[in-house]
C-alpha cells in the first residue's frame, strides 16, 4: 500500500517537474514579449540610419542593435568554425581510438576544461593578449578572433562529451556490420557511426551554439565594446547582443532604454531559436540520406 | 565435395577467457553447412573467426590457422599479407538481428559498394537492384528506395541485409542465426533464399533450430563448449528421432 502511494507521488512529481519546464519558458518568453514588444520597431535595429542603406551599403548604424546582431552572428560562426571540427574530432578520438591510460588522461582534461568558469576563460584571453603584446605581437589587442578563441575553449567540452557519448552509446552491432561489409575502421566511423550518432552530436552543437551566443563574461574581457559598429576584420573590436543587453540594463538612463534592453533580449532569443531550428532541420535532413 | 574452409587448432579468447580451444574442422563448399550447439558453446565466435570479425571486439586474441578457398586459391585468413577488408568482403556475414544502417534503403546497399569497392554510382545502383531482386525484395521496395531502411518490417530488413552482403559478391556466406528474430513467414522466406543461394555460395549457418537444419542442411556439425566438434552424418540429422536422441547425448 505504502509502495503504491510512493509510486503515485513519484508519478505526480515527475508530471509536475515535466510541466514546470515549458511553464517557466512560457513565463520568461511572455515577460520578455510584454516588456520588449513595444520597442521592437525598425528604429531599434537601425536607429536613424535608413535600413536599406545599412543592409545594402553598410552605412554605419549608431543607435540600433544591427551591429550587435552582426557581431553576435560573426562570433557564433567563428566559434562554430573552430569548435565543431575540433570537438567532434576529439570526441571521435576518445570514443574510438583512445584506450587505457591515455583515455583516462584525455577524459580528465576535458572534465577539467568543462569545470572552468567563463570569467576565467575571459581572463585567460586577456592575459594571452598581454603576453603577446610583450613578446611576439606588440600590436595585438583584444578583438573578435580572441573572443571566438576563448569561447571555443568554453564550448569545446560540450562538443567533445556529446560526440563521445553519442558514439559510445551505439550498439557494437553497427561496428561489426560496417566491418563485415569490408569497410575500414575509419570508413565505419565516417559512414556509419557518425551518421547514427548525428542526433547526439547535434545536441552538443546546439548546446555549444546557445552557449556561445549568450555568454557575456568571456567577451567582456576579450574585445566586445558598446559602440564599435560592424566589425571590419577579425582583429577589430565588435558589438554583441548579450553585452548590449547587459550594458543597457546596467546603465540605462530612461525607461525607454530599459525597454530597448528587453527588446534586444527578445531578438537574441529569436536569433538563437532560429539557429537551433536551422540545426535541427539540418540534422533531420542528414539522418535519412 | 571440395573443401572451402579449413580450420586448424583454432583458439579464440576474450580478455584472457578462452571461448574456443584448439578446434579443427573442414567445411565443404556449397552447403548449407549447419553449426549447432548450446548457447555459449562458441558458435558465433567460430563464425566470426573465419572473417576475423572477432578482432573488432575488445581484448580478442586468436591463435591457430584458418584457410579459406577464395577463387581457386587458398587464403590464410590470419597471414600478415592478407587484407582484412578484402577478406571480409569475400566472406560475407548476416547477423542474427537485421542490422540495417541508419541510411535509406538504397544507400544501405550502395554505400558499401561505393566506399569499399569504389564503384561508380551507376554500377552501384545496378548492383543494388540486382541484389534486391536476388532476395525477392525489389518489387516490395522499388517505389520507396529513398525511405529510411528502418521503415521496413523485420523480415524485409533481414532480406535487405542479405542483399547488401550479396551485392559485394562474396564467395562464402556466414549466417549467424539469420531467422532467430523473425516470425514464421519471414523465417520461411529466408530459408527458401538459402536453398536458392546454396548453388552459388558456400553457406555456413549457425542455428538453434534443429527443424531448420533437418530441412535444408547438407551437412551438420555440433559444437561443444568451444572445444569439441562432431560431424553428424546425413542419415542421422535427417531423421527427426535419431537427431534428437544424438543431440541429447552430445549436448
Amino acid at each position: 500500500m505504502a509502495e503504491r502511494r510512493l509510486e503515485n507521488i513519484a508519478v505526480v512529481f515527475a508530471w509536475l517537474s515535466a510541466l514546470l519546464v515549458p511553464a517557466l519558458l512560457a513565463v520568461v518568453t511572455g515577460f520578455l514579449l510584454l516588456r520588449g514588444w513595444p520597442s521592437l520597431k525598425v528604429a531599434l535595429w537601425f536607429g536613424d540610419t535608413p535600413p536599406l542603406a545599412a543592409l545594402l551599403y553598410g552605412a554605419p548604424v549608431f543607435d540600433g542593435i544591427w551591429p550587435a546582431c552582426q557581431g553576435t552572428l560573426y562570433l557564433i560562426a567563428l566559434v562554430a568554425l573552430m569548435a565543431i571540427p575540433l570537438g567532434v574530432a576529439s570526441g571521435i578520438f576518445l570514443a574510438e581510438y583512445a584506450s587505457g591510460r591515455s583515455k583516462r588522461l584525455f577524459s580528465f582534461c576535458v572534465e577539467l576544461l568543462a569545470g572552468i568558469p567563463s570569467i576565467l576563460m575571459g581572463l585567460f584571453g586577456f592575459a594571452l593578449i598581454l603576453f603577446l603584446r610583450r613578446t611576439l605581437a606588440p600590436e595585438a589587442n583584444t578583438c573578435l578572433l580572441l573572443s571566438a578563441f576563448c569561447l571555443m575553449l568554453l564550448v569545446l567540452p560540450y562538443l567533445i562529451s556529446s560526440t563521445r557519448l553519442a558514439i559510445e552509446s551505439l550498439p557494437d552491432a553497427l561496428r561489426l556490420t560496417g566491418a563485415s561489409l569490408g569497410l575500414s575502421h575509419w570508413q565505419v566511423i565516417r559512414r556509419i557511426l557518425l551518421a547514427a550518432s548525428a542526433p547526439g552530436i547535434f545536441s552538443g552543437v546546439i548546446l555549444a551554439i546557445g552557449r556561445a551566443a549568450e555568454d557575456t563574461a568571456v567577451i567582456l574581457m576579450t574585445g566586445v565594446v558598446a559602440n564599435a559598429g560592424t566589425p571590419g576584420s577579425l582583429s577589430a573590436k565588435y558589438e554583441a547582443l548579450p553585452f548590449h543587453i547587459y550594458y543597457l540594463a546596467a546603465e540605462y538612463q530612461s525607461p525607454a532604454e530599459l525597454a530597448q534592453a528587453f527588446a534586444s533580449a527578445l531578438v537574441l532569443l529569436c536569433l538563437t531559436g532560429l539557429l537551433l531550428l536551422a540545426a535541427r532541420r539540418l540534422q533531420a535532413r542528414l539522418e535519412i540520406k | 565435395m571440395k573443401a572451402a574452409i579449413r580450420v586448424d587448432k583454432l583458439s579464440v579468447s576474450f580478455t584472457g577467457k578462452p571461448v574456443i580451444r584448439s578446434l579443427s574442422l573442414e567445411i565443404a563448399s556449397g552447403g548449407p553447412t549447419f553449426l549447432v550447439g548450446r548457447s555459449g558453446s562458441g558458435k558465433t565466435t567460430l563464425l566470426r573467426a573465419l572473417n576475423r570479425l572477432n578482432e573488432c571486439l575488445p581484448g580478442c586474441a586468436t591463435g591457430g590457422q584458418v584457410e579459406l578457398r577464395l577463387g581457386e586459391q587458398w587464403v590464410d585468413a590470419y597471414a600478415a599479407t592478407t587484407s582484412i577488408e578484402n577478406l571480409r568482403r569475400r566472406v560475407g556475414m548476416l547477423f542474427q538481428s537485421p542490422n540495417v544502417l541508419p541510411l535509406s534503403i538504397l544507400r544501405n546497399i550502395e554505400m558499401p559498394l561505393k566506399v569499399a569497392l569504389s564503384l561508380p554510382a551507376d554500377e552501384a545502383e545496378a548492383r543494388a537492384e540486382q541484389a534486391l531482386r536476388e532476395v525477392h525484395l525489389w518489387e516490395e521496395v522499388k517505389d520507396r528506395l529513398s525511405q529510411a531502411a528502418s521503415t521496413l518490417s523485420g523480415g524485409q530488413q533481414q532480406r535487405l541485409c542479405l542483399a547488401r552482403t550479396l551485392a559485394l559478391r562474396p564467395e562464402i556466406l556466414l549466417l549467424d542465426e539469420p531467422t532467430a528474430s523473425l516470425d514464421f513467414k519471414a523465417a520461411q522466406r529466408i530459408e527458401d533464399l538459402l536453398v536458392e543461394l546454396k548453388s552459388r555460395y558456400t553457406l555456413l549457418v549457425v542455428s538453434h533450430s534443429l527443424g531448420q537444419a533437418r530441412r535444408i542442411a547438407e551437412s551438420l556439425f555440433v559444437l561443444h563448449d568451444g572445444e569439441r566438434i562432431e560431424a553428424l552424418s546425413r542419415d542421422v540429422f535427417q531423421d527427426r528421432d535419431a537427431l534428437f536422441s544424438v543431440m541429447d547425448e552430445l549436448i
